[in-house]
């Protein structure tokens, strides 16, 4: 937006000074002048200027010499050259410098209007690719779920991803399901070098072998009925960037040996092709089984297995790291919230310690999808037990450990005759005493059937 | 924007200076239009002498911003002085210019010297719109961007000629505000 972008006008002859702001300010620019190189520099010191206009020939600092010294203190900023009697070599040193183009003056109307437009453009487009960049990355951290890391084992974990990321060395992730390896993985892209290419990932666990070499190699049209044109796959799509194949353990050998060949020699054919692909990716891979086994029983390849575990990265499930159950639960809680515009605040003591002890068999997946349903049937502002019911029962803490004998006593014969939906026989039934004992208590707790 | 169907000296709001030889039907056209485009009353003064004090011999046209300053001077007359030259204006940093004006000022200076077609109705035509464009600025209006507006720049004859002669919507709203509130007249559309 033109009133937004920032003009400085800088030539010892003042009346082209005002020429030009009088040009420019009708122009919708903010504009500011100065009558030589000194002047120009102490304006920039306090203002930030997009585009200048420079005047070659000055007495004192001449227009080339603040070219450079504009240069130095924003680099982004573009500059316009201006003279009156312009020579190719001056010309070609302003241009090496890092001037944005020169003109001789007085200017053609037209020739200045299309050179602002031009360099409006240019400055545009490089805000832009900022603002995306920033964005990209921004989206990025948020998709890898910012990498929540509380407890020792995992600040160690992430010691190490900042270690290994910037290399290109293959990592080799383990830890049960859930734990959160595909996190990991991006979280080693981010960091890297490559960090601006592709991240593929591939779960080699949910294709079949045949699915999984068309995917991970892409076809030639034709290759197979059904190939109806040309498919790039997934190595090919990694190029510069990283490939994730998660749960490699469900590679079978051949396909080992395939893949093998081809993280050695970085070169592949597509199904059906007869030239050679090159990708250049960084490998990572994960697995929640334990691979040293399947090797001794012949089902999983040492030789690839070595090739893929140059650094290996353990993840610990959930259980063995519970400080970081609450800080996850919150970070869950605050997505879901935000997701479904309901107004919760946190967790009762009693739901924060059930979390905690809870053993969590599905890791962070499983307390993930546990927070999003809590946050759907929660009524109240704070997220109960109550709400954490459909997890094991039995695993429940009792409510009432501070409570009295008696009060544990009707609490218990509320939740029975709620959960036998008032009807006073099947709840007798339930607590073990007859009807008439369950209407005397009742009575004596002043509980109604649906109370 | 309706006109006023009395033109009297205490409503004027405008004078129009024609200055050395000047196609006078030109002159007029340009008062009509300020009329009936911006309702501004317009009064066509005696012509007055080329402005010699303007003249750059070595780049052989007539300094804009030298007229600006004479105009803006005078003491007397109305809120706005617009001067019509036939003669090649620049302003320092340009090979030539179609008109100058102070922004949100009262002077304003256009030359028909680049605006002369074959085609007289053009010539008027592009004389009306250049005059509209300065007085536009004059009101404080900068150069706008929408397709179609009078506000837009124009750098070469056949970017004048593709202009309507109106403001866009946004434009005229403006124009039509700084109006009121420099002339503060209930009538005025």
């Amino acid at each position: 937006m033109k009133s937004s972008t920032h003009i400085m006008v800088v030539d010892d002859e003042e009346t082209i000074c005002e020429a030009l702001m009088a040009w420019f300010v009708k122009d919708g620019y903010k504009v500011g002048t100065a009558l030589s190189g000194e002047e120009a520099l102490k304006y920039l010191q306090e203002n930030n200027i997009d585009i200048f206009l420079v005047d070659v020939k000055m007495p004192g600092m001449n227009g080339i010499e603040l070219l450079s010294r504009i240069k130095e203190k924003q680099p982004e900023a573009a500059v316009i050259m201006m003279t009156a009697h312009g020579s190719i070599q001056t010309a070609v040193e302003a241009m090496k410098l890092g001037a944005s183009d020169y003109l001789c003056k007085p200017f053609d109307p037209d020739a200045l209007s299309l050179l602002m437009e031009r360099v409006m453009m240019q400055k545009t487009l490089q805000k832009e690719n900022i603002a995306l960049k920033e964005r990209l990355l921004e989206q990025q951290e948020e998709a890898a779920d910012v990498f929540i890391v509380h407890s020792e084992p995992m600040r160690k974990i992430f010691s190490t991803v900042d270690e290994v990321a910037p290399s290109s060395a293959p990592i080799f992730i383990t830890g049960e399901t859930g734990v959160g390896k595909d996190i990991v993985a991006r979280a080693i892209h981010l960091r890297s070098q490559r960090s601006y290419g592709p991240f593929v990932a591939v779960n080699c666990g949910a294709l079949s072998e045949s699915l999984l070499e068309s995917e991970l190699f892409g076809h030639e049209k034709g290759a197979f009925t059904g190939a109806m044109k040309t498919r790039r796959g997934r190595l090919e799509m990694a190029d510069n960037g990283t490939l994730f194949l998660d749960e490699i353990g469900e590679i079978s050998t051949k396909m080992q040996v395939v893949l093998l060949r081809v993280l050695e020699e970085k070169r592949f054919l597509r199904l059906g092709g007869s030239r050679p692909v090159s990708s250049d990716f960084r490998l990572i891979t994960a697995t929640h089984r334990d691979l040293p086994p399947l090797i001794k029983e012949k089902q999983f390849r040492e030789d690839f297995y070595y090739r893929i575990n140059v650094i290996t990265i353990h993840i610990p499930p959930l259980r063995e790291r519970q400080d970081d159950v609450p800080v996850l639960a919150d970070h869950f809680l605050k997505r879901y919230v935000e997701e479904t515009g309901k107004h919760l605040e946190g967790f009762t003591q009693k739901a924060l310690e059930y979390l905690i002890s809870y053993p969590w068999p599905g890791n962070v997946r499983e307390l993930r999808n546990v927070i999003e349903r809590a946050v759907v049937i929660a009524r109240g502002r704070i997220i109960g037990t109550e709400e954490l019911k459909f997890l094991d029962p039995e695993k429940l803490p009792c409510e009432t450990s501070s409570v009295t004998l008696e009060e544990l006593e009707m609490i218990h014969i509320k939740s029975i005759l709620a959960s036998c939906d008032g009807n006073i026989s099947h709840a007798a039934k339930k607590l073990g005493v007859n009807r008439s004992t369950l209407s005397r208590k009742m009575k004596q707790y002043r509980l109604t059937a649906r109370n | 924007m309706k006109a006023k169907q009395h033109i009297s000296v205490e409503d004027t709001h405008l004078d129009l200076i024609p200055m050395g030889r000047i196609d006078m039907t030109a002159v007029s056209v340009i008062a009509a239009n300020l009329q009936v485009i911006l309702g501004l009353n317009t009064q066509i003064l005696p012509v007055q002498p080329e402005p010699e004090y303007a003249f750059l011999a070595r780049r052989g046209q007539y300094d804009g911003g030298k007229i600006l300053h004479a105009l803006a001077a005078i003491s007397d007359g109305f809120p706005f002085r617009l001067a019509v030259v036939s003669v090649d204006i620049f302003t320092p940093i340009l090979t030539f210019v179609f008109g100058e004006s102070q922004l949100g000022g009262k002077a304003a200076v256009i030359s028909l010297f680049r605006a002369k077609s074959k085609n007289r109705e053009q010539s008027y035509n592009r004389a009306a719109k250049i005059a509209i464009h300065e007085i536009g600025h004059l009101l404080g209006i900068v150069h706008c961007r929408t397709p179609d507006c009078l506000m837009g720049f124009s750098n070469n004859l056949e970017k004048l000629d593709s202009l309507p002669l109106r403001f866009c919507q946004s434009c005229e709203f403006e124009a039509r505000r700084r109006l009121r509130h420099l002339f503060d007249k209930p009538g005025l559309p």
